[in-house]
């Protein structure tokens, strides 16, 4: 009794030291980020999310618009011949310029950062950047690839690769983020064998050894690509 | 005797079942504030992260023009619906035509004309994916049309280093880069500059030029190559 009394009183000093570390901890981590700033990113981060809002929306109205024109013209070329070779022609187009779903063989492409820290630099090596997607799809289409999409983004003739670290954007956004999924129809065979090649995206592949990004090539008997559903609004450029 | 301790057991009972009792509270508590602890630093590295000013404005400035470009798509495919809502066959004509036109022009199929910025890059040991990096900042900074050395260029449109040099849609194109891009010139001339800048620090390149143009013509197309392994 006189021996476990000291100990029980050290165990609950012991506790109660850590729990007052901790609750200090907590308060300074509060502490950290000013309320002033915080306040000023999260006004940011809701614009942000604001548009992201408006652009899916657009994108869906686009989509559906394409829909209600697609059936209209069906409609006029049911009477008449000039309309329906018309409307055969513009399908055609429409379907290399990544306007319409697309499915065949094809490769599935998956890209992911590295773990975190894995570049002790800070640079951010170990994430995926628009380059690296850039690069992909660049090889997937010299190596047979009819149609791409980067994940579920159709990738038309105008399509564009930008972003920031870490952040992939392609043409109209929104923003994608690590893990990507490229999807490609066409050659398998052909986009395998590209892919494959020890030789073929060397930035890539050595900050697949130094910083743990993955990729994976997994070849498909059917493969399918959404439809695009952004702008391809082109007003300055004119027949010549 | 007997009294004593059996007056004591239940006290001394009592004493050791509030003991480990207090102490498990104690350490419940613990465990609850360094969840509380962990997920809050969680949530602030978090915050920093998504918080970084430059991604922010980047992203901001990204989604209102790309917003604004939707908006555009929405008006014009509006008014074509309209056009054939309201008229027959000779309206659905119009509609299929003006967009066999465009069609025409976005795949690279037509000749074409506008205003753009024309750059000029002299340099040795350039490679594809510099080339490649080029035209995408291009097309990223409000390109409609781009052409190498005469040569159409589209996504899709394969850009190979080989054993030779670089080759664009399988024609070896070798430096100087005489590269066209159609557009809104305001955008495109900022990227051209941001881009020369960056092409004269770099040793390979002897120049890296650019000038705005009123009116350009890009009278190289590209022909289309039907599916083979695809079906729409």
């Amino acid at each position: 009794m006189g021996r476990a009394q000291p100990l029980s009183t050290a165990l609950v000093a012991l506790v109660a030291l850590a729990v007052g570390f901790l609750l200090a901890g907590q308060v300074k981590a509060q502490l950290l980020t000013p309320s002033n700033q915080v306040g000023r990113n999260q006004a940011l981060i809701r614009s942000v999310q604001d548009l992201e809002r408006t652009n899916q929306a657009d994108r869906t109205k686009i989509e559906a618009l394409r829909g209600e024109i697609d059936a209209l013209e069906a409609q006029a070329a049911s009477q008449s011949q000039t309309t329906q070779g018309l409307k055969n022609q513009v399908a055609d187009l429409r379907a290399h310029a990544g306007l319409t779903p697309l499915h065949g063989p094809g490769v599935q492409v998956d890209l992911a950062n590295g773990p975190p820290g894995s570049d002790p630099s800070g640079q951010g090596r170990n994430l995926v950047t628009y380059q690296d997607v850039q690069d992909l799809v660049n090889l997937l289409f010299a190596s047979g690839a009819e149609g791409v999409a980067v994940s579920g983004r159709r990738i038309t003739p105008m399509s564009a690769f930008s972003g920031s670290e870490g952040e992939v954007i392609v043409d109209q956004g929104p923003p994608l983020f690590s893990p990507i999924k490229i999807v490609a129809v066409g050659d398998r065979n052909g986009m395998e064998a590209a892919l494959g090649d020890p030789n073929s995206l060397p930035s890539l592949r050595l900050r697949e050894i130094q910083y743990q990004l993955t990729l994976g090539v997994r070849g498909a008997p059917n493969e399918s690509l959404p439809a695009f559903d952004g702008s391809l609004e082109a007003p300055h450029v004119g027949p010549a | 005797m007997s009294a004593r301790p059996s007056s004591r057991r239940p006290r001394q009972r009592s004493r050791t079942s509030a003991g480990p009792v207090a102490v498990w509270l104690i350490a419940l508590l613990v465990a609850l504030v360094a969840t509380v602890q962990l997920r809050s630093q969680a949530e602030v590295e978090k915050s920093l992260v998504q918080a970084d000013p430059a991604t922010l404005a980047f992203s901001i400035d990204q989604l209102s023009r790309s917003n604004d470009q939707l908006e555009a798509q929405i008006n014009d495919l509006t008014q074509r619906r309209t056009k054939l809502q309201s008229g027959g066959s000779s309206a659905a004509d119009q509609a299929l035509q003006a967009e066999l036109d465009q069609l025409r022009i976005l795949e690279g199929l037509v000749p074409v004309h506008g205003p753009g910025v024309v750059l000029v890059i002299d340099a040795s040991g350039l490679t594809a994916l510099d080339l490649q990096d080029a035209l995408n900042n291009l097309a990223a900074g409000g390109s409609e049309a781009l052409a190498v050395n005469d040569r159409r260029v589209v996504a899709g449109v394969p850009i190979v280093q080989t054993a030779g040099g670089v080759t664009v849609g399988g024609t070896l194109t070798p430096p100087p880069w005489t590269i066209v891009a159609i557009g809104d010139t305001n955008r495109l001339a900022e990227t051209a500059e941001a881009m020369t800048q960056q092409l004269r620090s770099d040793r390979r390149v002897r120049q890296a030029t650019y000038r705005v143009e009123s009116d350009i013509v890009i009278r190289a197309v590209i022909t289309e190559r039907p599916f083979v392994y695809g079906v729409p």
